[in-house]
Order: structure tokens, then sequence, then C-alpha cells
């Protein structure tokens, strides 16, 4: 018995060893980022590379945040992140049930509708969606921008969500259904709680959709009350030249709210992993 | 308390609403889009435009900052949609597309009316002429490139004075070129956009062995001499092989940090002189790009139009006309680092007076890029010869030979106008 | 009894319907006209000369017949399948591993495991312009390199080098992306069947080659075909870090579309490129269709 603990504990240390590995080697690009934010200009092009700020400054960080459009920015940033994540659940999640649990006359049709959907690249719907939303009176409000983001986050949705639904058991809805259970409420009150990983995740990358978009954001609303926070990166560039400082504390900024909406997912993920996601 | 709050809110939203409401009567709305990005002219443009709106009640401008791929990809989707700002800028040698496309209006006539046209430069306002001279908006600012020397490096490797031959910058940049210092001699920009080709135009179109060739005829002797001149400076590791991913802001930043004894910069580069302070010695020159006492180099600058579909363009005109008037041109000029457009405007620069003397000199030997609406064809043609020389050391005569090859049934086409 | 089970299935069909057809009817309201749109301009001859002045005639399969000939298009056209290809082997095999690694109970692997997601949620144009920093000349990778003794070479100047730097990069989103999808793919195959396994005396490789890799099948397949879909159509990553070039050694189907379309304003011939794109994706598509069905069955 003791050595079978002494062998767990062996197992765990290696194990913990090779993810710190793992961890430095996929981090220190995000350190590397974060550190030259804090150098002056003159250390970021100094004619030797230094690994942390010798002088450190926040002046990069004080470009940022003081442009007068910043916290404006901020709330279109996390309105696209919401809206593209609301329209893809909405959407998204019952259309990967019904594409995993029944069997549909021309269910691959379908799949395939949604498949093709995502393989026009982004640069080329731009100008016919434009067309339509022009139409539709959709320019220059919110929603434009993850309209047009949702119609590939809705795909990407229902591909990876229906192999989940796909494997729950016949045997858990079937019981729901002998409750006395609606389709829609087996569906809401047992189907989803069977696969919130699968959800977890679309939940996450959906909302980094909306939050990362650049171009229909750009291209659907020009004024500065609607810009997100990615749509500056153009103006840094323009203003400054590759200004690494600058360029870097702006990054960061674009990183952070995410990494602390993750860490915060980030639990329920791991409580999904230890509660076992089906039982029979 | 919070009711309080709610009564100040409420009376000043009646206020302003008074406020505006005076002239809201008649005022046209109008939009103007701009990409000034820079602190200085991203600022006075605003200033600009509330100036106008205090000083007529026709109409009512905003100007709202797009930056400028943005723009840009707005134009191309406008062209189609109709979907336009009233007014917008852009920059020369996109404007000929950009008229081909039915994004600008025709105001020629108004233009003719208010006949001062002829006071502004040749080069800059053909750019806002389609090939029949019909003209589409008005040169609000330009510029061109001359040759920035670290006179520090440059006295050490043992020289009193500036080059002004290509043969003679050859010498010296190889001098200066000091690799265990990571100091190159030369830096320019030669990325794969229009940015590139506006680097390399002065070198392509200099005058060697008293000749010297146009954009339509690269396979000439004069013009192989520049581009193998340049490619030498990169096999010689002279010049950095990077200098195919810098933008002209890269450039400067490596001049100002002194990795870079001479540096090929633009006059806007003169608004940001503060980034090198008191670190080195800095002259601006004529290019030198040929023989001994020419110089070439390429103008740019901006234009404003009047977009199609514009709500009042005969107001719309009228600001421009504003905009771009003798003592505005020379105002902006001094605000944003500039040059103006017009002869007659004589700016009074409060900063590195003598260096935009020099600049002022070098518009005398600036070429114009086109106006011609297949310009992002024959530009990309030339940045990729150049960088099939740098980077993969194909002979220039061979790369300058594929470009034409490119160009030539553009040009028989619809030929680049002669100034 | 017959009729009844009839009703039911009948019912069963209209409530497959309502879940599905609401997003397929977005789809196509949102994606159904640009696909025309695209379609009907790359037949025609639409360009800066002749969109508003007219002009305008249907060529056929000109355009497609053109870029074949063209040597710039082939080359891009095989940069996307180098690109592609290579993402693909390496973020699926490492993203795999890390998901079965990572799956494993230890102390630090549910905090690491979220760390390194990190750079999967940074924005493609930031991730670009990092990587433009840590490639250049003497930037972090050559100084590393320069540490353990090995002159690094110039990485985005070189057209033979420029296009691994850009794998690089894009794996280091990818990685991560695939790990987060397979470790949700790995959790949801109950633990039980493990502990049966490891009764009945399986090794390692055994449970990994009988138990997950079947169980995981659908979940590796959805990764592998949308892994294949966004990296055959990248675009930000190539045209922040090296916009294409040097000498169009980066440029790839999605980046010269653009360029045509937007810069260029050869708008029938940048459809035509959006179309060749979107034909390799469709026929990826029905492959992995086909693979579906074998596996419903």
């Amino acid at each position: 018995m003791k050595t079978l603990q002494t062998q767990e504990g062996r197992k765990n240390l290696r194990n913990s060893v090779i993810a710190l590995i793992i961890a430095v080697i996929f981090l220190f690009p995000i350190y590397w980022l974060v550190q030259i934010s804090f150098k002056s200009d003159v250390e970021t092009f100094g004619k030797e590379l230094s690994y942390f700020p010798r002088e450190f400054t926040i002046d990069p960080w004080l470009v940022n945040l003081t442009d007068p459009t910043f916290l404006v920015s901020l709330r279109n940033s996390f309105i696209n992140g919401f809206l593209t994540m609301g329209i893809t659940l909405l959407l998204g999640v019952p259309a990967a049930y019904g594409m995993g649990r029944y069997k549909v006359p021309g269910g691959n049709v379908f799949l395939l509708t949604f498949l093709v959907a995502q393989m026009l690249p982004a640069s080329l719907t731009l100008t016919p969606m434009y067309l339509i939303f022009n139409g539709l009176g959709l320019l220059g409000t919110h929603f434009a921008a993850p309209i047009a983001i949702a119609s590939a986050s809705i795909p990407f949705a229902i591909v990876t969500l229906r192999p989940y639904f796909k494997s729950v058991p016949v045997a858990l809805d079937e019981a729901a259904r002998l409750d006395g259970c609606g389709s829609l409420r087996a569906f809401v009150s047992i189907m989803i709680p069977a696969v919130k990983t699968g959800i977890i995740t679309i939940v996450v990358i959906s909302f980094l959709n909306g939050w990362n978009d650049l171009i229909f954001s750009m291209t659907f609303n020009v004024g500065a009350e609607m810009r997100p926070l990615t749509a500056n990166i153009y103006k840094f560039q323009n203003a400054y030249g590759t200004k690494w400082n600058c360029i870097m504390a702006y990054g960061t900024i674009l990183v952070i709210p995410v990494v602390l909406l993750f860490i915060f997912l980030q639990k329920y993920i791991v409580g999904g992993l230890t509660a076992g996601a089906v039982k029979d | 308390m919070r009711k309080r709050l709610a009564v100040i809110g409420a009376l000043a939203m009646a206020l302003s609403l008074c406020a505006t409401g005076a002239s809201a009567e008649e005022a046209t709305e109008i939009t103007l889009w701009h990409y000034f990005d820079a602190s200085a002219d991203s600022e006075a443009i605003v200033e600009w435009v509330d100036e106008y709106n205090s000083i007529q009640s026709d109409i009512h401008i905003t100007a709202t900052y797009v930056s400028r791929e943005e723009l840009m990809n707005q134009y191309t989707i406008g062209a189609i949609s109709g979907e336009l700002p009233d007014i917008g800028m852009v920059d020369s040698p996109d404007m000929a597309s950009y008229i081909s496309l039915g994004v600008f209006e025709d105001i020629t006539d108004y233009l003719e009316a208010w006949g001062e046209t002829d006071s502004f430069y040749s080069g800059p306002l053909s750019s806002c002429m389609d090939s029949d001279g019909n003209l589409y908006g008005l040169p609000q600012n330009s510029n061109c490139l001359c040759l920035a020397i670290n006179m520090d490096l440059l006295e050490a490797a043992g020289y009193d004075h500036a080059p002004t031959s290509l043969d003679e910058l050859s010498e010296m940049v190889a001098a200066t070129t000091n690799a265990d210092d990571s100091v190159y001699g030369f830096a320019m920009c030669c990325i794969s956009t229009e940015e590139g080709t506006f680097q390399l135009l002065p070198w392509l179109c200099a005058t060697n062995d008293g000749e010297s060739a146009n954009v339509d005829d690269l396979t000439a002797a004069s013009a192989v001499k520049g581009l193998s001149t340049l490619g030498d400076f990169v096999a010689n590791g002279y010049m950095s092989k990077e200098c195919v991913n810098w933008t002209q802001a890269d450039v400067w930043n490596q001049f100002a940090a002194g990795k870079a004894a001479f540096a090929e910069v633009g006059t806007w580069h003169l608004a940001q002189t503060d980034a090198i302070g008191d670190a080195f010695n800095y002259e601006i020159v004529l290019l030198p790009t040929g023989d001994e006492g020419t110089s070439t180099s390429t103008i740019g600058g901006e234009n404003f139009g009047v977009c199609t579909g514009a709500a009042d363009v005969e107001a719309c005109v009228e600001f421009l006309e504003w905009l771009c008037s003798q003592e505005k041109e020379a105002e902006w000029a001094v605000t944003a680092g500039k040059i103006p457009t017009r002869s007659d405007s004589e700016p009074e620069y409060t900063y590195e007076v003598e260096n935009f003397e020099v600049f002022v000199d070098e518009m005398n030997y600036a070429l114009a890029r086109g106006p011609h609406a297949e310009w992002p064809t024959i530009s990309e043609a030339i940045y990729t010869a150049a960088q099939s020389v740098f980077v993969d050391g194909t002979d220039a005569a061979d790369a300058l030979a594929t470009a034409m090859e490119t160009i030539t049934p553009i040009v028989e086409a619809d030929p680049i106008p002669e100034m | 009894m017959n009729k009844v089970s009839l009703s039911m299935a009948g019912k069963r069909k209209r409530e497959a319907y309502c879940f599905i057809l609401p997003a397929f009817i977005y789809m196509i309201l949102v994606l159904g006209y640009p696909l025309v749109y695209n379609v009907v301009l790359s037949f025609k001859n639409v360009n800066v000369k002749n969109l508003t002045k007219g002009g305008s005639v249907f060529v056929g399969f000109q355009n497609y017949i053109d870029l074949f000939q063209n040597p710039t298009f082939l080359l891009v056209l095989k940069n996307t399948f180098v690109f592609t290809i290579a993402c693909l082997v390496f973020q699926f095999t490492i993203g795999f591993a890390f998901a079965l690694f990572f799956s494993q109970k230890f102390k630090l692997s549910g905090p690491i495991r979220g760390m390194i997601l990190v750079s999967y949620m940074m924005p493609m144009s930031v991730t670009g312009l990092l990587g433009k920093n840590i490639f250049a000349n003497a930037g972090l990778i050559n100084d590393l390199l320069s540490k353990i003794g090995i002159a690094g070479p110039e990485w985005l100047v070189n057209t033979s080098t420029s296009m691994i730097a850009v794998i690089i990069m894009n794996c280091w989103v990818g990685i991560p992306f695939n790990m987060l999808l397979l470790v949700s793919g790995l959790t949801n195959i109950p633990g039980d069947v493990y502990e049966s396994a490891s009764i009945d005396g399986a090794t390692w490789m055994q449970r990994f080659r009988y138990i997950t890799l079947p169980l995981m099948k659908g979940s590796i397949l959805s990764v592998l075909m949308l892994g294949f879909i966004y990296t055959f159509r990248a675009f930000d990553l190539m045209y922040i870090m090296t916009a294409g070039g040097p000498l169009n050694s980066t440029d790839v189907l999605g980046t010269y579309s653009y360029t045509l379309s937007f810069t260029q304003f050869e708008f029938s011939k940048g459809s035509a490129v959006a179309m060749v794109l979107f034909a390799c994706l469709f026929i990826v598509g029905l492959f992995y269709l086909r693979l579906l069905s074998k596996e419903d069955d």
C-alpha cells in the first residue's frame, strides 16, 4: 500500500514538472508581451535585447488608458462578445441537439449547410453582408457585427456539440419522457446539464469570437462611439509605427478581461470534470 | 439627492438643445471622414471643422476618424452600396482608383468658378483629376522624401559633408556600416504596400549618366542602376534585409535609435524629431539618387474630395475651398509638419525651419505617382521587383523586366499623363 | 399500434425541425446571399474600370482559367496547403497529447491547463504583432538560439523561413484550441469504462487504442474538420505579421483574395480566388460527412 502511495506521489511530481515546462514554453511569449509594455521607448529600440525592463515605466499603459474613447470601446467589446455568445447559444445549441439526437431526413444537408456557411472567407462576405445589413437598417447598430460573427460561431457550436449530445445515453431522456417531461423541458433540464462541459466551451469560444473580431466591427460601424477595442490597433500602428511598448500594453489590455472571465469559468470546467459528466 | 441630479441633468439637456437648436433649423448635417492619427493633425482637424461650423450656417460638419485601412475598405464597399460620407480624405496615389470607382463627385465647375486652382502645384493637383482633366477634389497637404543623416556616425567614418551623388552615398553607406555595433549604413522601407513603392521610386526614376526613366520605362539603364545599387546595399550588409518588412515609421524608429547612419525619411518626420533629442546630430539633405548634383523624390500627400451622393455638394465644395485656401494651407503645413499644396502659401514654420526648407526645395524634384486608376497594380509590380532583388538576389535588370511585363500592357491601354 | 408509432415518428420529426430550423434559416439569411453574390461576381469581369461605368460582362470560366495559369496564384495555393497541413499535424498531435496529459489527475493539471489557453484567447492581430516582434532578426527567438550556439535565420525576411515562423505562431494559438476541444471530449467518456478496463489488465496503449480513440471519434473528426476550415481560410495572422510577404511567400488564399478585391480592385478575380478556397473546403466537408455517416451506421 505504501509503495503504491509513493508511486502515485512520484507520478504526481513528474507530471507537475512536465506541466510546468509546458507552461513556461507557452507563457513565455505572453511574458514577453507584458514586459515590453513596461519599457521606455529608448529601451524598446535599444541595441541589446533585454529580458525585463531596466527602467520600469507605465507610460505605454497611460497612452492607451487615457484615450478618450477607451471606456466606450471597452463597453463595445463586451457588447460584441455577449451578443455573439447569446445568438450562438440560442440558435446553435438547440440545433446541435436536434442534429445529435434525432434522425431527420436531410440531416446531412443541414450539416453540410452549416459547415459550408463558415467556409467563405470573411473578407469576401463583407461587401454582400454590408448590402444586406444596409437594407435592414442594421448598420451603425450594435447588432450588425455580432450577427455576422455568429454566422461563424453557430456552425462551430453545432459541429462541436453534436457528438456530445449523441454520446448522452438514450436512457436519460427516455426516463425524462416517462416522467412526463415535454421535449423542450427534457432538453433544457436534462440534456443541457448533461453536456455542460461542451456548452461552457461554446460559451468561451463564442464570446472570444465576438471580443476578438476586427474586420466586421470595423466595416459595419465606423463611428468612434461604436468602435470596439480591437479596432484601435490600426490607430496605434499607423500613428507610432511599430512602437512595441504601446502596442504590447494595448495587447495586454485586450487580453486581461478575457483571462478574468476565463478564470471564472475555469472553475466550472474543473467542476464538470470531477462531477463526471454522465452517469448511468 | 438623486432627484436633484435628475433635474440638473434635464436642465443641461434642455440647454444643450437650445444651443444647437438655433442653427439646426437650416444647417445640413455633413459627415467628414479622415485618417489623421498623429496627435497634432488629429486635434487640428476637429478644431478646424468647429471653426468652420461657427463661421457659416449652411452646413454643420462632423469629423470622424476612420483608420486608413478601414477608410479604403469603406470607399470600396461604398462604391457598390452607395453608402459614403459627404466629404472624404484619401491618399493621393489612390484617388485615381476611387474616382474611377465613382466614389467622388466631379466638382470641376464649382472649382472653376472659384478660380484659384491655378495656384496649386501641378503634381498634387493632378492626383485629383481623371484622365480627362476633370477635378474631383483638392490636395490638402503634400510631402516628399529626403535623406536624413546621423552626422555623428558620418564624422566617425571620416567624412565632414553630406553626399551629393549616388556614388558618394554608396561610398559613405559602406564606410558608416558597423556590424559589431549593429549599425547599418542605410535604412529605407521596401514593404509590400504602397509605402514601399513610394520610397523606391526616387531611386528608379533617378538621373544616371544623364538619363532618367519614368514608371513606363523601368528597364532603362538608369533605373537598373538605381535598383542594383540598393540591391548591393542589402547584399553587402549595408542595409538590413528587414527593410522588406519595415514601414516608414519603422525606418524612422531605426534612424532615431541610432541604428542607421542614413535613412530615407518623409516631411512629416520633422514633427517627430523629439524622439532623437540630443542623442546625436542629424541633418536633412536632398536625396542623392543619381548623378552629381541631381535629386529625385516622390510626392505624397492627402486629398479631400466630395463623395458621390453628398447632401449638399456646393456647400461641401465651399468647405474644401476654405480648407485649401492660401492662408489655411500655410497654417496646416506648420501644424502637421507638411508642405502646402499651393505655391502662394508661405508657411512660417516654428521648428526645424531649415530642414523644412530642404523638403520644400526637394518638392521641385519630386514626381507624382500616376495618376492612374490601376496604380495599385503598377505599384505591386514595383515593390515586388525590389523585394526579389533584396530577398532572392535576383538581378535588378531581370526583376525590372518582369515588372514591366505587368506595367506595359496597363500603360499602353491607359497612358500615365505627362506632367 | 402502427398508427400510433407513425404519428409518434411524425411528431419527433417536427420536434427535430423545431430545434434545427431557426439556426438553419439564420445561416441561409446571413450567408446565402453572399455566396450567390460571389459566384456571380466570379464569372464576370468587374474591376476598377467598369464597376460604376458599366460594361462588365459575363466571361464564363475565364477568371478561373487565368488563375490557374498565374504563377503567383499557384504559389499561393501551395502555401495555403503547406500552411494548413503543417498546422493541422502539429496542432492536433500536440494538442491531443496535452489533452490526454492534462486529463490525468495531478495537482497542477487544472490551473496550467487553464493558463496555456491564454495564447488562444489573444486577438489574432496582437498575435501577429507579437510574431513580428519575436521573429525579427534581433528578436527573442534568435537571441535564445544564439544562447545555445545557433545562428538563427532571418526568419521573416527569407522566403524559405517566413512560412515556418507563421506556422509556429499559428500552432502556438492552435495547440491550446485543439486541447480545449479534446479535453471536453475526454471528460465526456464515463470514468467507469476505464475502471473496468484496468481491472481487465489493459495497458495504457491498449486503453488508448480500444477505448479512448473509438469513443472520441466524433470529437476528433469535428476538431480536425474545424481545424482544417479555420486554418485553410487564415487571414489575420499573415495580414499583420508579414502582409503575405516577402515575395508572396506567406500569401494564402484568404490574403490573396483580399488583396485582389480591396487593394487592386480586381473584384471578379478576388471572388474567383475566394471560390477556389470555398471549393477546396467544400470537398473536405463532403469527405467529413461521409466519415460521419459511416460512423452513424
